[in-house]
């Protein structure tokens, strides 16, 4: 994950889980020293957004961009001035949180101007638990259409496999060779994939040959609590 | 593959397909426009038909018209929406037509918000539209069990010639759960001959069946509103559906709540249990038939002191709850409206609250 450094778009199918990654990338690479920016770009869905987690990312030092206060629960499609300011001048990491499917990236599509001549890194969020990306013609569909929405190329992949709560050992290793193969099929480099910080400690990680970011489940419904970062 | 993590919305159009439902009309709005996107692309994949109405108050329509000619049918809207569907759903239920309503419920009274509700309890309980008519209504408390309601929606439909209305909630639509679809739910369509518009060629008959909604005579009429009632009165023995939790133990208090807010009640629940306070649940599924023996029978537990009835709306179903204890417990509401849904914390708080009173 040491080379994702200055402007990580995160992309992927709804649900995909490119909040949590988001997030969980966005502290991981704080503790490691690095200055760390995070936009929320999803101008689709108005539930389970990064928004929820700004004001523990902003304790942690992350600086959240999000629309307006008093549009932060409107489902407008708000981009606000400022995250076209952070891609033209990028801190060591601007993380990049896109909305869900061909829909949510199109906005990428109108900051072309802001990413023109910056180097960017599109990852795509890859749960092959969630419909219609538990195949490898569906993500790479998934990839077609997120690129000609955004007019932009993805350039890696992020295997996120989870049940949420029933994630099970044989589920991780079954995402990862999942995630493998697509990535041998795509030809894009598989950047990392994520594991829940709970079952970290019963994962191989020697079975993978890419880096694994522990997730600290941050996006959670009201009856369970947020894992608390340091 | 077993399970799969679907979104709440997702997984009801995918429930309705399972289930052997074919048409979905429908006309987007937050927070349930992923039905919509997601049947969207699967209908033509199964054969089914995606239809964008022009408005709610046509695809009410629509659904009359597909209901009448003997299609499994549904849709799925939110509040606004649901209202303006009101007419459509007197017409259907007074025309005795299977229709499937999902309602994913927002903020109101008007254009309110878009966050989780529970404010259309009296809408789709008590009615919403004109006449006396019912709707069986069923809420879930999460994904999978929405599914299941869904699966098991088109059934009684058809077995009570009557909609059936789902009433989830925003964060029921747009949360994710791992799913799956079980195969006893699926269900074949009922043979509607009897008196569908499914034409007189395909039925082989000589006799024309009429579906209709207007009785201009007034013992005819009233003649038909007791055919309804026997009906609902059908529903009333044979649908009720609830879940107890904690019910075996020398409780105080017993919490009546239904939907999401229930999920929050039971890690109350548990967090309470462990400091020794026994507190009680009865999460009503149906919420038409109500459960009212059964919240009788639990208030009138001799350790019993308080009913609360918890809710995402500003005291509606307590009145149902009122009603089922018949005095014999003091009945409390607690909800809140705004689309904020309370932690545990403020939960016991609440129960506490009752308690020392």
């Amino acid at each position: 994950m040491e080379r994702l450094t200055g402007i990580v778009v995160i992309v992927g199918n709804y649900g995909s889980g490119k909040t949590e990654v988001s997030i969980n990338l966005a502290v991981n690479r704080k503790r490691a020293g690095i200055d760390v920016r995070v936009a929320d770009l999803d101008l689709v869905n108005p539930y389970f957004r990064t928004r929820e987690a700004r004001a523990r990312l902003s304790e942690l030092g992350i600086d959240v961009v999000v629309p307006p206060e008093k549009y932060l629960q409107a489902d407008l499609p708000i981009l606000s001035p400022v995250i076209a300011g952070m891609i033209r001048r990028p801190s060591q990491l601007t993380l990049i949180d896109a909305g869900g499917n061909d829909v949510g990236a199109t906005v990428l599509a109108t900051l072309a101007d802001s990413f023109r001549d910056k180097r960017v890194h599109m990852l795509q969020i890859v749960n092959p638990f969630r419909p219609f990306t538990d195949t490898i013609s569906g993500c790479l569909k998934m990839r077609d259409d997120i690129e000609k929405a955004s007019k932009m190329t993805v350039s890696g992949i992020v295997g996120n496999a989870n049940l949420i709560d029933e994630t099970s050992i044989e589920d991780i290793y079954k995402g990862y060779d999942f995630v493998k193969a697509l990535s041998d099929e795509s030809r894009l480099p598989l950047e990392f994939i994520t594991v829940a910080i709970e079952l970290l400690p019963e994962i191989d990680v020697e079975r993978f040959s890419c880096p694994v970011l522990p997730i600290e489940r941050q996006l959670v419904p009201p009856w369970k609590k947020a894992a608390k970062l340091n | 593959m077993g399970k799969i993590l679907m979104k709440g919305n997702e997984a009801i159009g995918e429930a309705a397909i399972r289930a052997g439902c074919l048409n979905y009309f429908a006309y987007p709005i937050t927070p349930q426009s992923e039905v919509a996107e997601y049947l969207s692309r699967r209908m033509p994949e199964v054969g089914g038909v995606f239809l964008q109405g022009e408005s709610e108050i046509a695809v009410g329509y629509m659904l009359f018209g597909a209901a009448g000619c003997g299609a499994r049918v549904f849709t799925t809207s939110s509040s606004p929406g649901i209202s303006l569907m009101g007419e459509a759903l007197s017409y259907i239920s007074s025309a005795q037509c299977p229709a499937v309503f999902v309602n994913i419920v927002r903020g109101g009274p008007g254009l309110g918000g878009i966050l989780p509700s529970q404010a259309d309890y009296f809408q789709a309980t008590k009615g919403g539209g004109h006449g006396d008519y019912r709707l069986l209504v069923m809420a879930p408390d999460g994904v999978q069990e929405a599914v299941e309601m869904v699966m098991m929606a088109f059934p009684l439909a058809e077995k009570y010639r009557n909609p059936v209305m789902i009433l989830g909630d925003g964060l029921i639509g747009q949360m994710m759960e791992p799913v799956e679809f079980p195969d006893h739910l699926k269900s074949e369509p009922s043979n509607k001959d009897d008196w569908a518009t499914n034409g007189m060629d395909t039925r082989k008959s000589n006799e024309r069946n009429l579906v209709k909604s207007l009785f201009l005579n007034a013992e005819l009429l009233e003649e038909h509103n007791r055919v309804l009632k026997a009906k609902y009165d059908r529903m009333k023995k044979e649908e009720v559906r609830y879940e107890p939790y904690n019910i075996d133990t020398d409780y105080q208090v017993l919490i009546v709540s239904y939907g999401i807010i229930s999920r929050v009640c039971r890690t109350a629940i548990d967090n309470l249990k462990a400091e020794g306070f026994e507190v009680a649940m009865i999460r009503p599924k149906t919420l038409f038939p109500f459960p009212e023996k059964a919240i009788e029978e639990a208030a009138s537990k001799d350790s019993c002191k308080v009913v609360v009835s918890i809710e995402l709306s500003m005291g509606q179903m307590v009145e149902d709850v009122e009603r089922s204890v018949h005095g014999k417990r003091p009945v409390q509401w607690f909800g809140r409206s705004g689309g904020d849904i309370p932690t545990p914390e403020e939960i016991i708080d609440v129960i506490k609250s009752f308690v020392t009173l």
